[in-house]
């Protein structure tokens, strides 16, 4: 594929509409459930001190599994297949017959819902409104599908579980959260793979500019376990090393894959009608989105990049961002060689004057690849580091990729509050989202 | 069954399960199954298990139901009678059923479909069904919900003296509800200035119920129907008021047959408001003769229930999944 000409974002003509019939968008609600905390504050600490969630995998520790390290959710316990068997925090309390009809990260995104709507002061008719609709995104449970079929093929058809498919099934996320929150308004789910949970902010942000909504929750969850990780070993996507402190290590010269993660995380978007009305202060506001696909490779990103940096470029003139305002890039990079790689010079091709040298991490250093979930728990993470003033270092480059050169790949994190913020992410087909947030004004 | 109608199935015939015998590690699978349940539902599934002996149905039946109800209302279940309400009383979903449904086949070693379970509302209709199902007897007729449309257009008695707004009936008994309106024609004498339904009337309300009964839910002979026009009161025994019932009040009527041998049937009564006991009786007897049942073609696959889900506008599929997929 021959890219077209770069158009220089900052000679753009500001193409951002600035009337009232268009509505300004706010993240005023965050939940988190991921391996490097669940909750905001946990997370907020972890993202600034670099501390990781890696781990020797228990259930990898086997000589014929060659993948060792994952980053797991802590405090939850949800490896049987009888979901009465499952614990979590005490402060969440689940009844059974919200429980079984949920994947392990239904349960995760459950919580991170309690806790966004918690954190955003919403109350019940809040939620429960036509106004108020849900996207989601999640890769479906493997483990529970896989179960369930074992069960289907040995025991015979009816024997599985009433509620196998709705826990099991890419969808289960909205199913359940629409369902036991009693949202009223749109709801759906979007399966881009790991730009799934980018693709419903993006989405959601448009109903909500386009006036169809006035909230929206935005969920990105992934089980983040055995079943959900270790089919990427087959296509060699993930890391081999044994040690949990250089396993993932985006930009790095010896990166050799991901390592997986699961968890939940929920964004509140609301129009800026709403946050007046409510009263309430907002993490920073949605400036906008755009996408692009590759249209190369079914499970391979572009060598140049080329679909990550349309998307760029349209989340940029959507905006009527100049790359020069952009402070700080959450990459999408994996610590697979190749999408770093494809990322480095997507990232080379927006942001290439030295004014346009904005701060640039992969916070998945810290958390490892939620796949669906990367793109809302990253877009979360942005929120966080533009309401409290700070950029997360990108971790475990011992190295840098001679590749990466020219870019500001920061090792340590930034105690300065972006006032531009940009979140990558790519998904399977050579899908690419880029979002654009913005500090508060 | 020429003269006598059994009432009550419980016999102690012993079932004989085909199959292998009861094994150590069948034992294991049932007490994985069963391991949410009461320490005596697991007993009771071994021996039933083991002798097939339908005696322990009912514990095993109740332990699964038990073990899917919600802990805060599971008291209810201790000291249920068979009227107990799965949806209404429980918080029994049709998922819920499904899952109580597969649990009692993998614990039985039986398998039930989909029509069957259409009609099961109470505890009583969930334990007749399986002792029918281990016995391989027919299965009852299922609970049929009546709206006064119905309700009329079947009996003999008709306003203004009909005293049922609506009714379900079963083979077990009846149950109805008639909301007392002020506009009855006797109030206006009884009594003056002060209207009170009359005992008699609510006397004889518990009679058109089992009027209703053996018209639309009592087992007759093959090829025999209770005619309607030979239907009558014959006598009543232990009568009792407790509450004066007035304008606005709604009677909730039920009436279970004691015994039942041609030409007559005897029923127990009680009539409540809210929960409030507003008058027994302890028998009322009604004679009854047959007419010639008209032969009416048998759909193939056609179930009482499917054809009931159908006619009965007020029949709602509690039991079956809706699925929206």
């Amino acid at each position: 594929m021959v890219p077209g000409p770069v158009p220089t974002a900052g000679l753009e003509p500001k193409l951002r509409p600035t009337t009232s019939s268009m509505p300004r968008v706010f993240i005023t609600g965050l939940g988190f459930i991921t391996s490097i905390g669940n909750d905001a504050t946990q997370v907020t600490q972890s993202l600034r001190e670099l501390r990781h969630g890696f781990e020797l995998y228990p259930p990898f520790q086997k000589p014929e599994i060659p993948v060792k390290v994952a980053a797991p959710v802590r405090g939850f316990s949800t490896d049987s297949t009888d979901c009465e068997d499952w614990s979590f925090p005490t402060r969440y309390s689940i009844k059974r017959e919200v429980l079984r009809g949920m994947a392990p990260h239904g349960v995760y995104a459950w919580c991170a819902m309690q806790q966004a709507v918690e954190d955003a002061k919403l109350s019940e008719a809040d939620v429960s409104n036509a106004q108020t609709g849900l996207y989601a995104a999640s890769g479906g449970s493997p483990y529970l599908m896989g179960h369930m079929l074992q069960r289907m093929h040995t025991m015979g058809v009816m024997r599985c579980s009433p509620l196998g498919i709705v826990a099991s099934i890419s969808g289960t996320v909205q199913f359940n959260l629409v369902a036991h929150f009693k949202i009223k308004g749109s709801s759906c789910g979007f399966a881009s793979a790991c730009a799934s949970s980018s693709h419903a902010l993006g989405f959601a942000y448009d109903d909500l500019v386009l006036g169809r909504q006035k909230r929206m929750f935005v969920v990105g969850a992934e089980d983040g376990n055995m079943d959900a990780i270790l089919p990427f070993a087959g296509m060699r996507a993930l890391s081999l090393q044994t040690d949990p402190n250089v396993a993932s290590r985006p930009f790095d010269v010896a990166r050799d894959g991901f390592v997986g993660t699961g968890g939940g995380v929920v964004l509140v978007l609301e129009t800026e009608d709403e946050v007046a009305r409510r009263g309430v202060k907002p993490y920073c506001e949605v400036l906008g989105w755009g996408q692009a696909s590759d249209g190369h490779n079914v499970a391979i990103s572009h060598p140049e990049g080329t679909g990550l940096r349309a998307a760029m470029e349209n989340a940029l003139r959507a905006t009527g961002t100049a790359a020069e305002e952009v402070d700080y890039v959450n990459a999408h990079a994996t610590s697979t060689p190749i999408g770093d790689l494809s990322e480095a010079k997507a990232l080379k091709a927006i942001f290439k004057t030295p004014a346009a040298r904005p701060a640039i991490s992969s916070t998945k250093s810290l958390t490892g690849h939620g796949l669906s979930l990367a793109g809302a728990m990253e877009s979360g993470f942005c929120a966080l580091a533009i309401r409290d003033g700070f950029m997360p270092g990108s971790a475990h480059i011992a190295k840098l990729d001679p590749e990466c050169e020219g870019l500001n790949i920061i090792r340590s994190t930034l105690s300065a509050q972006p006032h531009i913020a940009l979140n990558n992410v790519s998904g399977f087909g050579g899908a690419n989202v880029s979002l654009v947030f913005k500090q508060t004004s | 069954m020429p003269e006598a109608v059994q009432l009550n199935p419980g016999s102690n015939k012993t079932f004989v399960i085909p199959g292998k015998p009861f094994a150590p590690e069948d034992e294991a699978a049932l007490r994985e199954a069963l391991k949410r349940c009461s320490p005596s539902t697991f007993e009771a599934a071994v021996q039933f298990r083991k002798t097939g002996n339908p005696e322990h149905l009912p514990a095993v039946v109740i332990g699964v139901i038990e073990r899917f109800v919600e802990p805060d209302l599971r008291m209810k279940l201790k000291d249920a009678d068979d009227d107990l309400r799965l949806i209404e009383d429980l918080g029994i979903d049709s998922l819920t059923m499904m899952e109580i449904v597969i649990l009692v086949e993998d614990v039985l070693q039986m398998s039930i479909n989909n029509d069957e379970l259409r009609n099961l509302r109470t505890v009583g209709d969930v334990k007749t069904f399986i002792d029918c199902k281990v016995r391989g007897l027919a299965l009852p007729k299922p609970t049929k919900f009546l709206p006064i449309e119905q309700i009329a257009a079947i009996m003999p008695i008709q306003p203004p003296f009909l005293f049922l707004n609506e009714a379900s009936v079963s083979s077990n008994g009846a149950n109805g509800k008639y909301k007392i309106t002020g506009q009855e024609f006797f109030l206006q004498g009884h009594f003056k200035d002060n209207p009170v339904m009359p005992a008699s009337i609510m006397l004889e309300a518990l009679g058109q119920l089992a009027v209703l009964y053996l018209l639309e839910g009592a087992a007759t002979e093959p090829g025999k129907v209770i005619s309607p026009n030979t239907i009558f009161f014959t006598g009543c025994e232990g009568v009792r008021a407790h509450r004066v019932c007035r304008p606005g009040d709604i009677l909730t009527l039920s009436i279970k047959p004691k015994r039942m041998k041609m030409p007559l049937a005897t029923f127990e009564g009680a009539i409540r408001v809210g929960q409030e006991k507003a008058a027994i009786a302890e028998e009322i007897t009604m004679t009854f003769g047959f007419a010639e049942a008209i032969i009416q073609p048998v759909p193939v696959n056609g179930t009482a229930a499917r054809l009931n889900g159908e006619n009965g506008a007020h029949a709602p599929t509690p039991l079956r999944a809706a699925v929206n997929s």
